[in-house]
């Protein structure tokens, strides 16, 4: 191994690094009309590429560039949000899923005169996407789409058992135990993971109870509403799912569907898609039902995704006009509602029945008519403590723990007291 | 028995019991090779024996990530940082080691100490306030920040590691050529490094596996899907929401470490004879 | 390899700066700082510029994005009132020590075997090494998928080999089992780095110590005990060193194989951090996570090393 000659490797590095420095120069102001946009690799590569065919119109057609990076959504996300807000210094237009315009709100762009010309055009937003991207009076966050959860179900299996489409929580109970006899359990994840959020949250609220009041500040966990939820996962549990739940990722339940396992599953249309699309044998039985209801209501987990502007870019009109092409030209919007394969779906209410829906018969569902879908947290509004709440899995610990032994009465009060000190600090 | 076959009794069984801990080091490395040649049909049927391709193989995991996704890029981003950083964490290890092995001169042992101090900070924590470091010298969303960074951690392992190498030189040799007229550099340059070139292909070595395996800094400091690093890229792209793409992730892995282990067998004996000499002096 | 006489007499009768400069160079008290100067502006810059800034952020009620003000160590004390924190901090201590105690002892016994005359010595070494090469953040993911509780190959191979009856444990989704999972993964991916590291120190043993030793008729067991064990202790020193400080400060095993879970069972410092200092926005707490330990540590550090240079000198 030959070593390099010391005076060229100095020579070559001083002047490799004045180039570099001088490369990241940025233009002056006002020369380059461009903007750049970080959001998820959506589970739908296709409405990816469709994003990016868009992008390049949008560019010819206003002389704007746009350059959209992707990034795995929670985890790797947070992570580079954080150090974006940190630095000051990044893309112009992030994606803001569910509640992160309150985590973010110093940082995002006032963008109401951009939300108010699409609810013209469109109607109201959702109330999902009004929970999670209107805070304190101000829209932070332009709704851009959502994809709830829904059940999926193994429709062929319940045909040939003779079994009853559930409507509420408890007949899924009673169907449940039919289906863990044939071999075929419920799937609902009782681990440290978003999905199983995402379906204790409606369990909770359509019994009636609730993690904390809609003051933001009054602890609600400790209630006869949470004892009746605690019991259902307990039974549930016993006799209509299987221990592995406990170890469950929010890809698990999607597995467990489709190779043939589980017979009923909580998510969103994912499951299905990729069922359909990789040709599985499953593919075929899977269906969709309306969202299960109880003694409160019809509540549903939803998470809407939105676009928001960092207020340390320096674009921030053109970063507004590239919103207004994608969702305010309906012709680009429902281009791309449809390249989404009905995981994403408008966000706006005269759009609910979307063309796309009736792309497969499977997604009738999705119409969830007498549905209320809220975002984590509900009915408190997701400020930061609320959030630690969520992101500390304190509801699904609460039940992962009574369905493991702790008595229902010791976990409630559990729960109750780490979200007071969480509420408190 | 006879007194012949005695070694060689010795010799099986000693290699019997290296088998339980090439079966614990491979076997991951097994499965994740036969997840990735299997057809996703036969990945998604539970009744499937893990342990062997019944259904018959197929590269469409590989083509997927190869020719769908922009892994060569990534990959040749990937070599490129690690290259780099490698190469200048060992020259400032070189230099920093052989001061402080040889050299007398002001705060040499708090320095020696100081070193380590650097690994107790954790990368998790470290990154956030890094961010706004590499932002200021502008180099944001580039993987030159990455060959910046990398060395942090990079360093520290290579001078202590130098440091007991160059330990072993005698000092002998050095004084000669002094004696004869060269410089305090020139001994180094022209004496010390060629026979340390084991230590120092050692501390390449290392420095190159944490340097390729290193997710954090690559996430936060590239954007861009021209700069980002193969670990990176390859989770962003085949980790989608729910959906987990496992037959080209497991592609991934295989050949993500394909390049490594090939250096590793070629340098292996260096790389054992430079940990032999660095870490016990 | 030696420089020629006559090409330093050449070097030596050049006058001028750039003479001068050598000469200048050449001083011990000036040459030092010299070299050492572009690790210090590295570490400086890099390190420990931003480790004070973390500092700030322990000592603050730091927010995403927010300003902040200076609180001094009311993180840390809050922190302990935390039922997740204590946990963390148990599930911390129990993981590294387990882990480290694990990686010592296996690797002493794979660095003797390593050290025999084998055939294929460098296949199998090539294949030892591996775990510690692949990128930390795929191998994860393949233990994932082995230990998925759908199609756990673990499960399967023992039940096949009659260990384990079906459908054998729910490796992550039980407390004590998953923090086995998370041990496992962590000891087969740093056994390597110990075994070879300690292959390295047993290697420069003098061989005439056995001899002389066995000449006396000491046993297997007895050289191991008192030639052996005590003449690696510098290496295995510096190496638990370094494991130790990696295994506490462990992210991407827990992260991708339980989230921390089961309630909180497997949560390590760096996990926990990042759950509360960056997916929720609190800086602050999660700085002070992070670095609860970096006392404990560093006492462990300068222990540690003043052993190694006494062991030097």
């Amino acid at each position: 191994m030959e070593p390099v000659s010391r005076r060229h490797f100095l020579v070559g590095s001083t002047a490799g690094l004045a180039g570099i420095l001088a490369t990241r120069v940025p233009p002056a102001r006002g020369q380059v009309r461009e903007v750049s946009y970080l959001c998820w690799n959506n589970f739908a590569p296709a409405s990816d590429k469709k994003m990016a065919e868009i992008g390049q119109r949008f560019t010819k057609d206003t002389g704007i560039k746009l350059k959209i990076d992707h990034i795995s959504h929670m985890g790797p996300q947070q992570s580079k949000y954080a150090s974006e807000v940190q630095t000051q210094a990044g893309h112009d237009l992030v994606e803001m899923r569910m509640h992160f315009p309150w985590l973010y709100e110093p940082q995002l762009v006032d963008v109401s005169d951009v939300v108010a010309g699409l609810e013209k055009q469109y109607g109201k937003a959702l109330s999902s996407s009004y929970e999670g991207a209107h805070v304190n009076g101000v829209w932070r966050a332009v709704p851009q789409y959502h994809g709830m959860f829904v059940a999926a179900y193994r429709e062929d299996l319940f045909k040939k058992a003779s079994l009853k489409v559930p409507d509420t929580w408890e007949e899924l109970y009673t169907v449940g135990k039919e289906l863990k006899k044939m071999g075929n359990p419920v799937g609902i994840p009782i681990s440290q993971n978003y999905d199983s959020i995402s379906t204790a949250g409606p369990v909770l609220w359509s019994f009636g109870g609730m993690e904390v009041d809609k003051d933001g500040k009054t602890v609600k966990i400790n209630s006869p509403a949470t004892a009746q939820t605690i019991e259902w996962y307990k039974k549930m549990f016993k006799d209509c799912m299987e221990p592995e739940v406990l170890s469950w990722s929010d890809a698990s339940n999607n597995e467990s569907l489709q190779q043939g396992k589980a017979g009923w599953i909580h998510n969103p249309v994912s499951a299905y898609i990729i069922a359909k699309q990789k040709k599985l044998v499953t593919a075929d039985g899977i269906n969709h039902h309306r969202s299960l209801g109880g003694p409160s209501g019809r509540h549903e987990t939803d998470t809407p995704r939105h676009i928001g502007i960092w207020k340390f870019s320096k674009n921030v009109e053109p970063a507004k006009e590239w919103i207004k092409y994608l969702i305010g030209n309906k012709a680009n919007y429902d281009e791309y509602i449809m390249a989404g394969d009905a995981f994403n779906l408008p966000a706006y209410e005269k759009l609910a029945d979307h063309p796309v829906l009736r792309t497969d018969a499977k997604y009738a569902a999705l119409r969830g008519e007498g549905v209320q879908y809220h975002t984590y947290g509900w009915p408190a509004p997701p400020s930061d403590k609320v959030q630690l709440i969520t992101n500390t899995y304190l509801l699904p610990n609460m039940i992962a723990k009574a369905v493991t032994g702790t008595s229902t009465k010791d976990a409630m009060a559990w729960a109750e007291s780490e979200m007071k000190k969480i509420l408190a600090g | 028995m006879a007194v012949a076959s005695r070694p060689l009794l010795t010799k099986l069984t000693k290699h019997l019991l290296l088998v339980p801990f090439l079966v614990f080091a491979l076997f991951p490395f097994y499965h994740m090779t036969i997840t990735s040649l299997k057809q996703d049909r036969e990945l998604y049927d539970r009744n499937a024996v893990p342990l062997v391709i019944k259904q018959g193989p197929t590269l469409e995991h590989y083509s997927k990530l190869l020719w769908d996704t922009e892994f060569l890029t990534w990959t040749k981003n990937s070599l490129m940082v690690t290259a780099l950083a490698t190469f200048v964490s060992v020259v400032i290890g070189t230099i920093a080691a052989y001061a402080l092995a040889r050299l007398k001169f002001f705060g040499v042992a708090a320095f020696g100490t100081g070193i380590f101090v650097t690994y107790l900070v954790p990368t998790s924590l470290l990154f956030l306030p890094l961010a706004q470091v590499v932002n200021w010298i502008g180099l944001a969303d580039s993987k030159w920040a990455l060959v910046l960074t990398y060395p942090t951690f990079l360093v520290p392992f290579c001078t202590w590691l130098l440091i007991g190498y160059f330990r072993t030189v005698p000092k002998e040799i050095e004084e000669c050529a002094m004696v004869d007229g060269a410089t305090r550099i020139q001994a180094l340059w022209s004496i010390v490094l060629p026979i340390a070139v084991p230590g120092l292909i050692c501390a390449a070595l290392f420095a190159f596996t944490l340097s390729w395996n290193e997710f954090i800094y690559a996430l936060t400091f590239t954007s861009s899907s021209d700069q980002i690093t193969a670990s990176v890229g390859v989770t962003t792209e085949l980790i989608r929401g729910d959906i987990y793409f496992w037959g080209s992730l497991m592609a991934g892995a295989v050949l993500g470490s394909v390049p490594i282990v090939v250096l590793y067998v070629f340098f292996l004996d260096y790389y054992v004879s430079g940990l032999t000499q660095g870490a016990i002096k | 390899m030696a420089v020629r006489a006559d090409e330093l007499a050449v070097t030596r009768s050049r006058p001028g700066v750039l003479g001068r400069l050598r000469v200048w160079l050449d001083r011990e008290p000036v040459l030092g700082p010299v070299l050492v100067t572009p690790a210090l502006l590295l570490l400086l810059l890099l390190v420990a510029y931003p480790f004070v800034m973390a500092l700030y952020f322990a000592l603050s009620n730091s927010f995403i994005g927010r300003p902040s003000e200076f609180i001094g160590i009311r993180n840390f004390v809050k922190l302990w009132d935390s039922d997740v924190f204590r946990q963390t901090f148990q599930n911390a201590f129990v993981f590294t020590g387990i882990a480290v105690i694990f990686k010592i002892v296996l690797g002493i016994c794979l660095a003797l075997l390593l050290n025999e005359q084998l055939w294929l010595k460098r296949l199998i070494r090539g294949a030892v090494l591996l775990p510690w090469v692949i990128p930390t953040a795929l191998s994860t993911l393949g233990w994932w998928w082995m230990f998925n509780s759908l199609y756990s190959v673990v499960n399967w191979t023992g039940i096949a080999l009659g260990i384990m009856s079906p459908p054998g444990p729910n490796w992550l989704g039980q407390a004590y089992y998953a923090m086995a999972a998370v041990i496992t993964v962590n000891v087969w991916r740093g056994l390597p780095f110990f075994a070879i590291t300690i292959l390295a120190g047993l290697v420069a043993i003098p061989k005439e110590l056995y001899e002389a030793a066995e000449a006396d008729g000491a046993g297997a067991n007895a050289r191991f005990w008192h030639i052996t064990l005590p003449l690696l202790k510098p290496v295995l020193a510096v190496v638990v060193l370094f494991s130790t400080i990696f295994t506490f400060s462990d992210f991407n095993i827990v992260y991708v194989l339980t989230h921390g879970g089961p309630i909180n069972s497997t949560h390590l410092f760096a996990t926990l951090s990042r759950q509360i200092g960056i997916d929720t926005g609190r800086l602050g707490e999660g700085a002070a996570i992070s670095l609860y330990l970096f006392p404990l540590l560093a006492f462990v550090v300068w222990v540690q090393l003043r052993f190694v240079r006494k062991q030097q000198f």
